[in-house]
């Protein structure tokens, strides 16, 4: 399903460089659940925007069902992202300007879908998260746990394939966290395959594997 | 996906009421400047009184003449046109429904009764009865033969008409003493608006009375051509330029250049430039790039407010890129907020053109012509408000365009990573 192949990354400013992956290879079958861990600034934010194509390595081939990203131009990555990507961040990032109905309908809106259709998908997202009662609510009036599940509704209104949940439950307490995680779970057992960035060892221990990042590189 | 442009747009606006205030303040103000500005040019070129159909009007005023031998020395001369120039050549243009000759307005200062007086005369021929739309109070124009025949007489405004003769005086055949003239009055017309550049005059006695001492090309005559419609003003131009170019044939002693024939405005435009070296197509160039110059400058100052605020939006345009936005939809919804924003100034605009305009039209005077000033009215044309609309229209694709492009170039990572990479 997610193929990497010796890609590297690195970050450069006027005075740092910064390794953030080096020499990655990295496969992830359909329909797996795989934790991603390691210490703060290991690379993992980065592994999961170079599957998410939100970044262009430096070096290496990036593979998503069977398809190789040859080129990165913006038109081809969008409508990768749009159709098989769904995003889950640990801060939310929910666009404050609109109501938990819109957010969630954002990845709809780039598709050419009719607003019914759209309307009928953005509602079962909702549903599968429990927050129908909320849609008109902005993010400023939801509760962290909340925003988080408004977060997966968006992610899977559009059902992609794949998620790619980056810490979404560190923003959480553990209670909640473990609601997202029942949400996540649920979602794989209905087909979906989910990478998912944790500093949570127990988390992590529900995912079918777990991969360390120490340095840019797998340790496990 | 409008919809979803729409509210963000609102709550953007409602939130950094600074940033919307300033915008709309540029904005507004400048939309403004340019309504008021084309009420004025409306004002002048719409046609009032005498003029009503002065857009289907075009003149010459200005004439150029070199002496051949002596052209690179000098030797050349620029006025109005000479009466031989419209009589013999100008009035022989055939694409024009009709074409009248006339001295344009200029002062007449006599003393009634002991005290000065100014008014204005007027020298025609019997079209320009026919070009000028005015309302007779009493008798009638004087016609083709009595101008050819240099009868002596007189039409006259209904003003000067209570100055000499009194309130509800029945006037025909009265004489007007004019140099050294007796006039016979044979009408008297309503007084045209000060707006009527071409039409004014308090006294209008047939051309022929006063021979023109200028040459035969250069004078004291201006040429007016109208005709059913507006399209016919290029066949009239060619006709009447090809007309002029043949006299160098005619007489070898000149050159002989036109100026025009213009409109109203295209005549306003170029002013007294040289009529050998003044195109109408590089005036009206000349007057767009001030225009463009004028709309660039406040938006250019909306883009920098712009530039200054993209990364305030970084991290909506990362979620909106994450999920399936690309580059060019980007642009389109910046785009879309920018124009919304600068519509909205352009109304604001319009609005504040007419409060200034009803508070302090009267004290803003407009210089019509040497003679006149009128004061300055609110008019609604659709053509001044489709242009203050393209005004607001150019304005947004100006001051959002470039920003758009940066914001759209954004690195998603960058602001998703929250401080991790």
């Amino acid at each position: 399903m997610i193929k990497l192949e010796n890609i590297s990354k690195t970050y450069r400013t006027k005075e740092i460089e910064t390794l953030a992956l080096d020499n990655i290879n990295f496969d992830v079958r359909e329909g797996e659940f795989v934790s991603v861990m390691g210490p703060s600034g290991c690379g993992k934010t980065t592994l999961l925007n170079m599957i998410g194509l939100l970044d262009e390595p430096d070096k290496g081939k990036v593979q998503l069902e069977n398809q190789e990203i040859l080129s990165y131009e913006d038109k081809k990555t969008a409508k990768i992202r749009n159709q098989m990507v769904g995003f889950i961040f640990q801060s939310f990032h929910l666009i404050k300007e609109l109501n938990v109905y819109d957010n969630v309908e954002l990845p709809l809106i780039y598709r050419k879908m009719p607003a019914s259709e759209r309307k009928k998908k953005v509602i079962g997202a909702l549903e599968s998260v429990g927050l129908t009662n909320r849609m008109h609510h902005y993010p400023s009036q939801l509760s962290g746990g909340q925003c988080q599940r408004t977060a997966i509704a968006r992610a899977v209104a559009g059902n992609p394939k794949i998620i790619l949940a980056d810490e979404p439950t560190g923003n959480l307490d553990s209670v909640i966290g473990h609601e997202v995680m029942e949400i996540l779970a649920n979602l794989n057992k209905n087909g979906t395959t989910i990478v998912m960035v944790t500093h949570d060892e127990i988390l992590a221990k529900e995912t079918n594997r777990i991969v360390r990042l120490f340095d840019g590189r797998f340790i496990s | 996906m409008i919809k979803n442009y729409f509210k963000i747009f609102i709550k953007i606006a409602g939130q950094n009421k600074l940033f919307t205030f300033l915008s709309l303040f540029g904005i507004s103000l400048t939309i403004m400047f340019v309504m008021i500005f084309s009420m004025t040019i409306e004002k002048i070129t719409g046609g009032s009184g005498p003029e009503k159909e002065l857009k289907t009007i075009i003149f010459s005023e200005r004439v150029k003449t070199v002496s051949t031998t002596q052209a690179k020395g000098g030797g050349w001369s620029i006025s109005s046109c000479g009466k031989e120039l419209c009589e013999d050549h100008l009035k022989n243009v055939k694409s024009a429904d009709v074409i009248s000759m006339y001295t344009g307005t200029s002062s007449w200062e006599f003393i009634l009764n002991g005290e000065y007086q100014l008014k204005y005369k007027n020298q025609t021929d019997a079209e320009f009865w026919e070009i000028y739309n005015y309302k007779f109070l009493q008798g009638r124009p004087y016609t083709k033969e009595e101008v050819i025949n240099k009868a002596n007489l007189a039409v006259i405004t209904n003003s000067l008409k209570e100055l000499l003769f009194g309130h509800d005086a029945y006037v025909l055949g009265k004489t007007i003493h004019f140099t050294s003239m007796d006039l016979t009055v044979i009408g008297v017309v309503e007084d045209p608006p000060a707006t009527a550049q071409n039409a004014r005059g308090d006294l209008y006695f047939p051309y022929t009375l006063q021979t023109d001492q200028y040459s035969k090309y250069i004078g004291g005559y201006r040429i007016a051509f109208k005709t059913g419609s507006s399209r016919q003003f290029k066949t009239i131009r060619q006709e009447a330029r090809e007309i002029v170019s043949r006299l160098d044939a005619i007489d070898s002693a000149y050159s002989v250049y036109l100026s025009g024939p213009y409109t109203q405005l295209e005549k306003m435009m170029v002013g007294y430039g040289d009529p050998e070296e003044y195109s109408r197509g590089n005036q009206i160039f000349k007057y767009l790039m001030f225009a463009l110059a004028f709309i660039l400058l406040p938006a250019i100052n909306l883009m920098a407010l712009n530039f200054a605020r993209i990364h305030e939006r970084g991290e909506e345009i990362a979620v909106r890129k994450s999920f399936g936005a690309d580059g060019r939809v980007l642009r389109g919804q910046f785009l879309f907020e920018n124009i919304l924003m600068t519509l909205a100034g352009g109304i604001i605009g319009i609005l504040l053109s007419y409060i200034v305009v009803a508070l302090f039209g009267n004290t803003i005077t407009l210089r019509i012509n040497f003679f006149s000033t009128v004061p300055l009215t609110f008019s609604f044309n659709i053509i001044v408000f489709i242009a203050a609309l393209i005004a607001c229209l150019l304005f947004g694709l100006l001051s959002g365009y470039l920003p758009a492009v940066r914001l759209s170039r954004m690195k998603p990572a960058v602001y998703l990573k929250g401080g991790e990479l």
